[in-house]
């Protein structure tokens, strides 16, 4: 049997798109939009840093706020709230003036100032000034990531409020905030980029990828995630199923730093034992894709060059080296389904070269198995922002280049803190009655222009 | 010891080990009994325990046979006889198979296996896909047998599971499937479990006894911690692993006893050529009962020795005075008769050995009595003649003087008138001096019969006895005789007794005269006093002819003499003098070696107190 292919899914969810566009083009107002997601945040501020990325969260932001600018399909920057802005001082200073006329949910007009105060809680390291209707931002150095930067969810105009419900500028406003549960929203009807289709979203947080799939089922939602070794079986069985490009890093990452050239050792016998091929045929079931790279390739153009075969006798000789084996926790996700799979099914392979790991959910590990939804599709970003999460050294671009890119990676994961295992695509669900849905190559999608329709296609 | 002490202690010991007697015998027939019973109940439980495993393994395997012959595993079976080669990429589609059939079916384990012995699904490790079951050569010969014990390693751990293979056959590359349920707790809780009796399992895993193998099913998750620490067992499951045998060994918990359980220990083992120690079956039974019964007995034994040795002391209190009440009452009346009570007697009271052993005494002493006064008046007889005789011999002698003197001066008055008065002058002298005789031999018998009362007083015994040798110092040395030597021993620590100095003098006197008389070819004399046991000891020895046996018996009988001219009177004398001092006299001698003789005289303080008052 051959290997199943994502790029399959991806091909047939925009063909499945594309058809119902096709097939029913003429929108429709009003109706409301149910989505269900396992992420249960706690707070909608876009700038809050205690709340876990994820793409539920930057999908629920971009519903609600507007960053500054954003990025097309090609990774091409796009007006939004800025509707220009100039680079100058090699990339150090950067102007925006914002668009006239935009106001806050509350009513109130988007001004200079509110948009720098509110870049200024998202990024406290930058300096942030107002000149009269634009927003200015300098940073240290030449920053020519600046407006993927800017176009990050996390990066959205907000204004913060006592009632710990920020009000932004999106296409949809909150009615109701039950953290970590659910979330009413109604369509702004005066929004700047006009008013969308749907009426509202309501959508219900906390829940297991079997219950969303069981309320897709029973009509009672519209969108759902999909766990990727769940894809398959979802499309095989006729259901409208929405792939993004592999963007999520499934790896291991260490709590601390290389200590000894024991540990080093050890750390690459462990990188070489875990059989990334098996691990996707069965337990991930063709999804995704074997990684040793930080970033996809597609992100990067040169993943592949870093093996992903499992090499036992390299990983045994490498164990060999050293004298001492200790025993490793291996941390993972007790609400990942897979998560305590992959962990026993690497303990196995780890008890092939000689190590001993002992997975466990316990907070407290020496390594853990973690998903890391890459933070945009510039690799620059990509690439930093997954390695601030690590623990790793900053990653700051320094040109641009694939070289340079190629470069920063490769250094990043000489410090051994990261293994990379899979690159996973973000899956999902639709109601066939949902239409013009989006999901953008960040993994996070969109329901600003969508409308529900009858369902045929 | 006393006769009365002997007979108590042999009723004690009498009963005492009676009932240390029965008491053993009693403990060796519970004991035998009670392990009987450990026994018979022991192999009671195997019988269960393998009719529940047979019971268990035919569940399995008909399971398994059902999982075998299911559409799923036959599908997966068909598809996968279709590829060309078996990579996990093809079986990934079955892969979580396992474990929703194992859901359904109740299993605790289920591995489908291809042909190659390579795990496609597991429900115990789905982790574990794609890698070779460990034992598969010998599960895939068992796989149309009945169940087996088959120790499985898992995640973190193993565990000891009743197993069975069955082979689903589609084209040349059969599926296994090994499914099984684990032999733990609930297993054994399924066995009904006697009173007092439990049942554990040892999965034998490792080089060494290890608390966290044991499963009993009547504490928590093990009972590795606890009142009853796992570690007991370590000595049976290390000789069980040993020697790969049952073994039965006692496990004891605290020092009480009856904590204590015997373990019979079973060795269960795996299949194969080699059939490996996988488990060992422990069947416990509680000592509880036999110890609390073996108590009791011991109880109960302590209570009836005890009760019964204060019942044998009473008892043989009682009876031994019954017995030893006349034996005492005999010896009173001996040491009374020996007393010179002749005529004691003691009570009859019965018929039997004693009391005729009391009649027969109470006949001899009166047949003493009798022959005593027998006796007494034989002495009287003997001793009236004998004074007869004395008095006849002594009066005879002067008689004759007497008769002839008178018949002398007949004569001359008839045939030498002229003669007469002169012959009449010489007669009356000799008829004077004889008649001077009679009266003084009638005067001695006369003194005789007259001993004075002793007038006690102060007396030094040392100076006493020097004045009596001084009064003879004349004599001991007088010419015409051989000359006896007079020595002193006198012991100068003697203080003064109660005694009469003029009758102590005069018997002192009698006895040096005696000892002269022995000595007439000379001699020593020697006087000596000293103290023995608060009393006054005087000797006078000689060192003259000495006394035969005979005479020494009958030396201080009155009027008994071995004198040519004695009157037999002296020694007599001074018996009774030494008798009315309340001393006594007595005499060593032999022939030729000289003689002593002894007086006794106690000291009497209190009567020289009363005398001085």
């Amino acid at each position: 049997m051959r290997p199943f292919d994502w790029r399959w899914l991806v091909v047939s969810s925009l063909l499945a798109g594309a058809l119902a566009a096709d097939a029913e083009t003429r929108t429709q107002y009003g109706g409301t939009a149910h989505v269900a997601m396992r992420a249960a945040p706690t707070s909608l501020d876009p700038a809050d840093g205690t709340q876990p990325d994820s793409f539920a969260r930057r999908s629920l932001t971009m519903l609600m706020f507007d960053t500054l600018v954003t990025t097309d399909e090609n990774e091409h920057v796009q007006a939004a709230l800025a509707t220009s802005w100039q680079a100058s001082t090699g990339n150090q200073r950067w102007q925006f003036r914002l668009r006239h006329g935009v106001k806050f949910h509350d009513g109130t007009p988007l001004t200079a100032e509110v948009a720098a105060a509110s870049l200024r809680a998202a990024n406290p390291s930058w300096n942030v000034l107002v000149d009269a209707d634009s927003v200015v931002i300098e940073r240290d150095g030449a920053d020519p990531e600046l407006l993927a930067e800017l176009a990050l969810p996390r990066n959205a105009i907000a204004k913060r409020n006592s009632d710990s419900k920020p009000s932004g500028t999106g296409p949809f406003h909150i009615v109701d905030w039950q953290p970590a549960k659910r979330l009413t929203l109604a369509a702004e009807e005066a929004c700047w980029r006009g008013r969308p289709f749907l009426d509202g979203v309501e959508v219900e947080m906390g829940r297991s990828f079997r219950d969303q799939m069981m309320a897709l089922d029973l009509g009672k939602a519209d969108w759902v995630e999909v766990a990727p070794e769940q894809s398959r079986r979802i499309s095989a069985e006729g259901r409208l199923l929405a792939s993004s490009l592999p963007i999520e890093l499934m790896a291991l990452v260490f709590t601390r730093d290389v200590k000894s050239a024991d540990d080093r050792m050890l750390r690459e016998s462990l990188a070489l034992s875990v059989e990334r091929g098996s691990i996707r045929s069965v337990l991930l079931q063709g999804a995704g894709q074997p990684a040793a790279s930080i970033l996809p390739n597609w992100l990067s153009g040169y993943a592949f060059v870093f093996p992903t075969d499992a090499d036992l006798p390299r990983a045994r000789h490498a164990r060999e080296q050293v004298r001492t084996i200790p025993t490793w926790s291996v941390g993972y996700d007790g609400s990942d389904p897979v998560a305590r799979l992959l962990a026993e099914r690497i303990a196995l392979n780890a008890r092939d070269a000689g190590l001993s790991l002992q997975p466990t959910t316990a907070n407290a590990a020496d390594l853990r198995l973690v998903r890391i939804s890459l933070a945009s599709p510039d690799p620059w970003i990509a690439l930093a922002n997954a390695a601030a999460l690590t623990g790793m050294p900053p990653v700051k671009s320094t040109g641009g280049s694939v070289e340079d890119l190629y470069a920063a990676e490769q250094a990043a994961l000489a410090t051994q803190r990261i293994i990379p295992l899979f690159h996973l695509p973000v899956s999902y669900a639709v109601a066939t009655t949902l239409k013009n849905w989006t999901l953008r190559r960040d993994g996070s999608w969109s329901l600003a222009d969508a409308w529900i329709g009858s369902g045929k296609p | 010891m006393t006769f009365r002490r002997k007979l108590l202690t042999v009723f004690a010991l009498t009963v005492f080990l009676s009932v240390a007697a029965v008491t053993g015998l009693v403990l060796a027939v519970t004991r035998s009994a009670f392990e009987k019973t450990e026994g018979q109940r022991t192999a009671a439980l195997i019988t269960q325990f393998q009719q529940e495993f047979k019971h268990q393994g035919e569940e399995v395997a008909r399971r398994v046979d059902t999982i075998a012959a299911s559409e799923p595993v036959t599908r997966m079976a068909t598809t996968l006889n279709g590829a060309a080669s078996s990579t996990p990429a093809d079986s990934a589609g079955y892969f979580e198979l396992a474990k929703s059939m194992a859901e359904s079916r109740q299993f605790d384990f289920l591995e489908l296996v291809d042909g190659h012995g390579t795990i496609i699904s597991s429900a115990q490790w789905p982790a574990k896909f794609g890698y070779p079951e460990a034992a598969f050569e010998n599960l895939s010969a068992s796989s149309e047998q009945g169940a087996f014990l088959k120790q499985e390693e898992l995640q973190d751990s193993t565990a000891l599971g009743l197993f069975a293979v069955r082979a689903t056959r589609v084209g040349d590359h059969p599926i296994y499937v090994i499914g099984g349920r684990r032999l733990d707790k609930s297993f054994l809780s399924a066995l009904d479990l006697p009173v007092d009796m439990r049942a554990l399992l040892y999965q034998n895993r490792g080089d060494h006894f290890s608390p966290d193998l044991l499963l009993d099913p009547s504490s928590g998750e093990n009972i590795s911690e606890g009142v009853k620490p796992a570690e007991k067992f370590a000595p049976l499951i290390e000789a069980v692993r040993q020697y790969n045998q049952e073994m039965t060994g006692i496990v004891h918990w605290s020092s009480d006893q009856a904590d204590d359980e015997v373990f019979h220990a079973i060795p269960l083992r795996g299949v194969g050529k080699e059939r490996p120690l996988l488990g060992i079956l422990l069947i416990g039974n509680s000592r509880r009962s036999y110890v609390e019964l073996k108590r009791h007995i011991r109880a109960s034994a302590l209570l009836v020795g005890g009760g019964g040795i204060v019942l044998a002391i009473l008892l043989s209190s009682w009876v031994a005075a019954r017995v030893t009440r006349p034996v005492g009452q005999l010896a009173r009346a001996a040491r009374s008769v020996a007393a010179g009570n002749w005529d004691t007697r003691v009570e009859v009271p019965g018929t039997d050995e004693l009391s005729q052993l009391a009649d027969s005494f109470n006949r001899m002493t009166t047949e003493l009595l009798t022959q005593k006064e027998r006796l007494v008046q034989t002495e009287r007889v003997a001793a009236w003649r004998e004074l007869a005789r004395r008095l006849a011999h002594e009066l005879k002698n002067p008689l004759f003087p007497l008769q002839l003197t008178v018949e002398n001066l007949v004569r001359a008055r008839m045939q030498s008138p002229e003669q007469f008065d002169e012959v009449f002058r010489e007669s009356s002298r000799t008829l004077l001096a004889e008649i001077s005789n009679l009266k003084a031999i009638i005067g001695r018998f006369s003194e005789f019969s007259k001993m004075p009362h002793p007038q006690l007083q102060q007396v030094s015994v040392n100076e006493l006895v020097r004045g009596v040798a001084q009064l003879f110092q004349a004599q001991l040395q007088a010419p015409g005789r051989e000359p006896i030597d007079c020595k002193f021993e006198f012991d100068e620590r003697l203080g003064p007794i109660a005694a009469d100095p003029e009758l102590l003098h005069r018997a002192l006197s009698n006895l040096v005269l005696n000892a002269m008389d022995a000595m007439p070819k000379g001699g020593t004399l020697t006087l000596r006093t000293k103290p023995y046991d608060g009393k006054v000891i005087i000797e006078i020895a000689d060192t003259g002819s000495g006394l035969t046996r005979e005479e020494c018996e009958r030396i201080f009988t009155p009027y008994y003499t071995s004198k040519q001219h004695g009157t037999g009177l002296g020694l007599a004398i001074v018996q009774s003098v030494v008798s009315d001092h309340g001393g006594r006299i007595s005499v060593q001698s032999e022939p030729g070696r000289g003689t002593t003789f002894m007086i006794e005289l106690p000291s009497n303080p209190d009567t020289l107190q009363g005398t001085k008052s």
